[in-house]
């Protein structure tokens, strides 16, 4: 069998992959959840950390230190920045996610090594999260309401029930699945990462509308000629999106875009899944039905 | 091809979108030339600067309105380096001539509070656009706040919480606020905020904040929700007192008086009819009074005192004027001075005391966490992402008719986002980048989807049948979009209210203005 002919005749078959991704991720996210206590890792911006203050700036390179701290820690959210008043210099502050005490003496240790500080040359500052306890829970409650207003536009919009959930389904799968991959990255979270999974909501919509339009409400063709039709459509669309980030990621120097970038490029292949594959079964299920 | 190219730019949504680009770019007013100068930042109290007569710049004017420093003792200002150079070795009791955009000002030179020969003058490089740049992009002030006395976690939330509300109705929205403590164990707060005047700002924080009205040294209500329900801020009941005006005063400069009115709840009205009842009825020249103030206090500093006339005796009026004063060396900075005392006093009864004092420990100046060279890596980013998408729809489409436009349209879409935001002086920070980035991209995804449905030429032989078709989807997937941003944008939690803002003002010019001008002009361009 081609795969043409299994994507064409098998779809119920190939339905179960989505779920079987959607369950795995869920599955990685509550094992995460029950090691760690946090659903995702979280960065300096998301629980807070400490800040290291150093006097004597002199010989301080910001750029050169915050290299050398990177490279040091690769797996720390470390941010150097510059305080000055009235146009001198007059301290670096050395941000990073380093909580525990182990880490933060770490850090420190490498700082002052490498300048050779003594203890009057720096302050330490632990640090809380940016954002209040309630920003997660506000952020959920946020996106149940969002869900909900989007199922209830695409419901007034197409008029059926079926379809519409397959939408909203689409957009969640899409972003518990990218959530669960860029979990095992390994990278940390920033509040501009919380940012780029929302915006995967956008492009997740834009191709299975395109594709409920298509199916539901134009009649040339058979359904396969249709999903073909919005399938030439829709893979330009992630495919100029996918190239752009690519090149993006290729050259952005800043950490936090970057972050944007590789959440994006993650969210942007499972929705060629969620849309084609998942979305695509559901919607000819029920076209198949409503024939009967 | 001249037929058509006529016919492009007579169609009323290629006008509308000319006349949006226009306006965004009027607002926007990228300066190439006659960038040189420094922008005056803040003015410090009492020093020579404001004494000069130099007034601290108004949050309001966009950043180029802002006065700049041209030249300093007959010494032409480029760059900040030449002003903090050129100010630097000053000797004591020596007049400095500063030349503003504004006007010519004659300095003298004297010690500050702290013992050193300074200006007083905090400035920055001047902007090259109204655009105004966040903290995240430019850095901003940093303050570190120490609670007067240990307070436990839960009052140094509220603290937190309340001082967030605070800035916020103020005005500052680019704030970032929270818990630091050092090694000690000792609690501080954090603050940062984007560029602002420093003196405002240290007031404003280190309040408590104790509003309280009293008749006699009975309490008729405090400041915040449970005693006041709502505070006018609007022009027809705030601003300068029409009754009290401006007076001159005894050292020949003049004060001022504010009002704005409020209301109380039902319980403080209650409490002030029974505590007005009490009093007496002085019959004097011009009315008749009660015999006893009713008077206002801020940290237990009186601020006012009003006479309270006969007929409220008892009653349980609910609707109360504030007033209060400011003053300064002319008419208008009087003017000035007792509208910048209503706005902090509004801030304060809105959001009530905090629970301890705080005082300020230090604010610092700081560089913003993005890096200097991020803008500029961002924009050559931004560049090689457009050319990347071009050769993708090239390689599809492989009609310059069908790419041409569609560039166009979506540089369009980022200058419309960005004339907005210098328009309303909304802050640029990473989620209003954040914002432009979908924008961007699901611009690119409706474009490809108009191409798409007008190319299908075979099948639908009216072209306002096909552009239908294709506003069917892109309006579908503009509303779905806006539904899933708007309870985001309620959530209060500041970087995703600006990312829902960005993306909803985005998408809104895209789908409403932008991209119908897009499918009229390849409707012109591919007909046969």
């Amino acid at each position: 069998m081609k795969l043409k002919d299994i994507y064409e005749q098998k779809y119920k078959v190939l339905l179960l992959i989505p779920f079987i991704i959607l369950v795995l991720a869920l599955l990685q996210i509550g094992i995460q959840t029950a090691v760690t206590g946090d659903f995702v890792n979280k960065g300096i911006t998301l629980k807070g950390g400490s800040s290291i203050t150093l006097d004597k700036t002199d010989m301080v390179n910001v750029e050169e230190l915050g290299l050398f701290l990177q490279d040091k820690f690769p797996k720390a959210d470390i941010n150097v920045r510059t305080i000055s008043s009235a146009g001198q210099v007059v301290s670096v502050a050395v941000d990073s996610d380093a909580q525990e005490n182990s880490e933060i003496n770490a850090l420190t240790k490498a700082v002052t090594e490498k300048y050779n500080l003594g203890k009057e040359d720096y302050s330490i500052e632990v640090m809380g999260s940016a954002l209040g306890n309630s920003f997660f829970k506000q952020t959920f409650m946020a996106l149940i309401i969002a869900f909900l207003l989007m199922g209830i536009v695409v419901l007034i919009y197409f008029r059926t029930i079926i379809p519409s959930l397959a939408v909203i389904l689409a957009a969640l799968s899409d972003i518990i699945v990218t959530l669960s991959i860029f979990n095992l990255t390994g990278i940390k979270l920033s509040t501009a990462g919380i940012a780029a999974f929302l915006m995967l909501i956008g492009y997740s919509v834009d191709t299975d509308i395109l594709l409920s339009t298509r199916l539901l409400k134009r009649k040339e063709g058979t359904v396969m000629d249709r999903v073909y039709g919005a399938m030439k459509t829709g893979l330009t669309m992630s495919t100029t999106t996918l190239v752009a980030i690519g090149v993006a990621l290729i050259f952005v120097e800043s950490e936090v875009v970057k972050q944007i970038m590789i959440i994006l490029f993650i969210g942007l292949l499972v929705d060629l899944v969620m849309t084609w594959i998942q979305n695509v079964g559901i919607l000819r299920m029920y076209i198949e039905k409503k024939r009967k | 091809m001249n037929q058509r190219l006529k016919n492009i730019i007579s169609n009323w949504r290629v006008i509308m979108l000319v006349i949006f680009l226009v306006f965004a770019i009027v607002s926007i007013h990228p300066k190439v030339f006659g960038n040189e100068g420094v922008t005056i930042r803040s003015v410090v109290q009492n020093s020579s600067a404001e004494l000069a007569g130099i007034q601290n710049p108004s949050p309001k004017l966009t950043p180029l309105a802002k006065e700049k420093i041209i030249s300093f003792n007959g010494e032409k200002i480029n760059t900040a380096d030449d002003f903090y150079k050129l100010t630097s070795n000053l000797k004591e009791n020596r007049s400095l001539m500063l030349e503003t955009s504004d006007g010519f000002y004659t300095l003298k030179t004297k010690r500050d509070v702290s013992g050193e020969i300074d200006l007083g003058l905090k400035i920055y490089q001047a902007p090259t656009s109204n655009l105004r740049k966040g903290l995240d992009l430019e850095g901003g002030t940093r303050v570190l706040l120490k609670p007067a006395e240990p307070i436990s976690e839960e009052d140094l939330e509220i603290t937190i919480a309340n001082l967030k509300e605070r800035l916020n109705v103020y005005g500052l929205s680019d704030v970032i606020v929270r818990a630091a403590s050092d090694l000690a164990g000792e609690d501080f707060i954090l603050i940062e905020i984007a560029g602002v005047t420093e003196d405002e700002v240290r007031e404003l924080l280190s309040q408590q904040g104790k509003f309280e009205a009293k008749i006699g040294n009975e309490t008729v209500f405090f400041g915040g929700k449970k005693d006041i329900t709502y505070v006018c801020r609007s022009a027809d009941c705030s601003g300068i007192d029409p009754r009290r005006g401006c007076s001159k005063t005894s050292d020949g400069g003049y004060a001022c008086s504010f009002f704005f009115g409020i209301t109380l709840s039902e319980e403080a009205a209650e409490r002030q009819a029974e505590l007005t009842d009490k009093l007496t009825v002085l019959s004097e020249e011009g009315g008749s009074y009660l015999s006893d103030d009713i008077a206002l206090y801020l940290d237990d500093n009186e601020v006012d005192r009003l006479r309270i006339g006969a007929d409220l005796k008892g009653r349980a009026t609910m609707n109360i004027q504030i007033s209060g004063a400011g003053a300064g060396p002319t008419q208008a900075d009087g003017v000035t001075d007792a509208l910048k005392n209503m706005k902090r006093l509004q801030t304060i009864i809105i959001t009530g005391s905090l629970p301890v004092k705080l005082d300020v420990v230090k604010m610092d100046t700081i560089s913003p966490s993005l890096g200097k060279e991020f803008l500029d890596n961002i924009v050559l980013v931004g560049l090689l992402a457009i050319l990347s998408v071009i050769t993708v729809v090239l390689i599809r489409y492989r009609k310059i008719k069908v790419v041409a436009p569609m560039v166009f349209i979506i540089i369009s879409e980022m200058v419309l986002i960005l004339g907005f935001a210098s328009l309303v002086g909304w802050n640029l920070d990473l989620a209003a980048i954040a914002g432009i980035i979908i924008v961007a991209g699901t611009g690119v995804d409706h474009l490809i989807i108009i191409t798409d449905e007008t190319l299908k030429g075979e099948v639908i032989s009216d072209w306002k049948k096909r552009i239908k078709n294709a506003m069917f989807i892109v309006m579908g997937a503009y509303l779905t979009t806006c539904a899933g941003m708007l309870p985001l944008w309620f959530a209060g939690a500041g970087l995703l209210k600006g990312f829902a803002f960005t993306t909803i003002v985005g998408i809104s010019f895209g789908v409403l203005v932008a991209r119908p001008a897009y499918a009229a002009m390849i409707e012109q361009l591919l007909k046969e």
